[in-house]
């Protein structure tokens, strides 16, 4: 999967309405907002890449753009050899090949883990549905949610709901899955489990584009990690670049901010 | 006092009132679910002449009286158009119609505090728009609406108290029909009075039961 210089802004620039019904995103109609400028990324099948930068700066946008959830307003999305921002493209189809696990979670809120699973499996594979069940069954499994299968989100925790969140994402088997601070709406003490998860995938090969803070996870999955700010990537490189000397002065800063945070962290617990 | 109702025509009218007042109630109600609801979507989705187009349809329903708009259906239109139409499907559909311009508020209402997120999740697993209203939107929206449709039919009920004056032989038009035998004024419209009250009372109940067996936690209208 890859983008190719791609830009997004939000405002009274480019956006004739803004489409409250679709989109969770801020619109600040005053002011014309650059969230996604000239972003170019690659990302082949197995790797797992981390983007991290200072909130607000645009990282879910992007993120949301590679999985056209948010339209790009210039450049190409590429899944495959598909380029997806060219007209006639069967959305649907191709978002049906990315896995997309949001910040707040999102489950269906009518649906038990197991429909939520489910539901795409039946309405867009149009699987019979004992097989369907059979896949969302494994899916939850591999999460480790097997014992909520049949509560419904609000009876679950934070925790829960994300590994289903991630089994949703996952029951497809989709070319990739890309990650939007799946811990950063956890409690705490709840962020330990999905990160396993999130490891057990790893291990796996799966092919992830995780937006994240979780800098110990980052050092032991990413093969590399991108800083993002201010709409654009500052660096790229390895974790250890990241971890001993970054080259950009905002990298280095940003670092040792949430190297200090970790460490608070981990003392208090 | 209440001799008259044991007088066998006048229980036949009864009867045929409450049946075709129950009918006529039911048959509209659920026109208008049907009609609301792509009001709904139409005034959410819809571009700016659809938009337009609703809020006209809208006003026109809930801003004149329900009594000129059967009056205008099952007279005025047939003989301007010069067609026979059963006045009876008429009626429906005037019910049907007014009640979806009332459940598209309840509707849009319901599905606004749901969109934002559901459909976004919906179309983040390959579902379209039309596959997420359906699975996702609507089966929440249609929960979170039970008690205002509730309400919308209490009122729809008694709203049909119109159809006796364009001929129709509701429960009003048998009340008005044993009135001019009889004419024992408050013994009468008593008993009208009470056949609505037990009818409404026992749909209201059950659609409670129906409520809380189909409601789901975390699927509820969310104050804000």
């Amino acid at each position: 999967m890859e983008a190719r210089h791609v830009y997004k802004t939000y405002g009274s620039k480019s956006d004739k309405e803004p489409k409250k019904a679709d989109t969770n995103t801020c619109v600040d109609t005053k002011s014309v907002i650059e969230a996604v400028k000239d972003v170019s990324l690659q990302i082949r099948k197995g790797d797992i890449k981390l983007i991290f930068g200072p909130s607000g700066s645009g990282k879910s946008t992007f993120l949301r753009c590679m999985a056209m959830l948010d339209i790009p307003d210039k450049g190409e999305i590429y899944l495959g050899d598909e380029c997806l921002v060219e007209p006639g493209v069967d959305l649907n189809k191709a978002r049906a090949r990315i896995g997309f696990v949001f910040q707040h979670i999102y489950l269906f809120r009518h649906l038990t883990a197991l429909g939520n699973v489910e539901l795409a499996l039946r309405q867009v594979f149009k699987l019979p549905k004992d097989e369907a069940r059979k896949r969302a069954l494994d899916a939850l499994t591999e999460v480790k949610v097997t014992d909520c299968i049949n509560k419904y989100p609000s009876q679950m925790s934070g925790g829960q709901a994300q590994r289903v969140g991630i089994a949703r994402a996952l029951a497809r088997n989709p070319d990739i899955i890309l990650l939007d601070e799946p811990t950063s709406a956890l409690d705490p003490e709840l962020t330990g489990e999905v990160i396993d998860t999130l490891r057990d995938l790893a291990r796996e090969g799966t092919t992830m584009l995780i937006v994240s803070h979780e800098m110990p996870f980052a050092r032991e999955v990413a093969e590399e990690m991108i800083f993002y700010d201010e709409g654009t990537i500052v660096e790229t490189g390895p974790p250890s670049l990241f971890f001993n000397a970054p080259n950009t002065d905002r990298a280095k800063k940003f670092m040792t901010r949430i190297i200090n945070r970790t460490t608070r962290e981990e003392m208090n617990v | 006092m209440f001799e008259f109702l044991l007088n066998p025509m006048y229980q036949t009218w009864i009867v045929q009132g409450l049946i075709l007042t129950i009918e006529i109630t039911l048959f509209g109600i659920l026109l208008g679910l049907g009609l609301g609801t792509l009001l709904a979507i139409g005034d959410i989705y819809g571009k700016k002449p659809v938009k337009a187009a609703i809020a006209v349809y809208v006003e026109f329903f809930r801003g004149s009286p329900l009594f000129v708009q059967l009056f205008l259906a099952v007279y005025t239109v047939p003989a301007i158009l010069n067609i026979q139409i059963d006045h009876a499907f008429l009626a429906f559909l005037v019910f049907g119609l007014n009640s979806a311009g009332y459940q598209k508020g309840y509707m849009k209402g319901a599905m606004e505090t749901i969109l934002g997120d559901q459909m976004q999740a919906g179309l983040s697993v390959g579902m379209s728009k039309i596959q997420t209203l359906r699975h996702v939107i609507l089966p929440q929206a249609y929960r979170i609406v039970i008690p205002s449709w509730t309400n919308e039919f209490c009122s729809l009920t008694k709203s049909t108290a119109t159809l006796s004056f364009v001929g129709f032989l509701d429960l009003v038009g048998a009340g008005r029909s044993i009135l001019i035998n009889n004419m024992q004024i408050l013994p009468v419209w008593i008993v009208i009075g009470i056949i609505y009250f037990v009818w409404i009372t026992c749909f209201s109940k059950a659609m409670d039961v129906v409520y809380e067996k189909k409601k789901i936690p975390g699927v509820e209208l969310i104050m804000q």
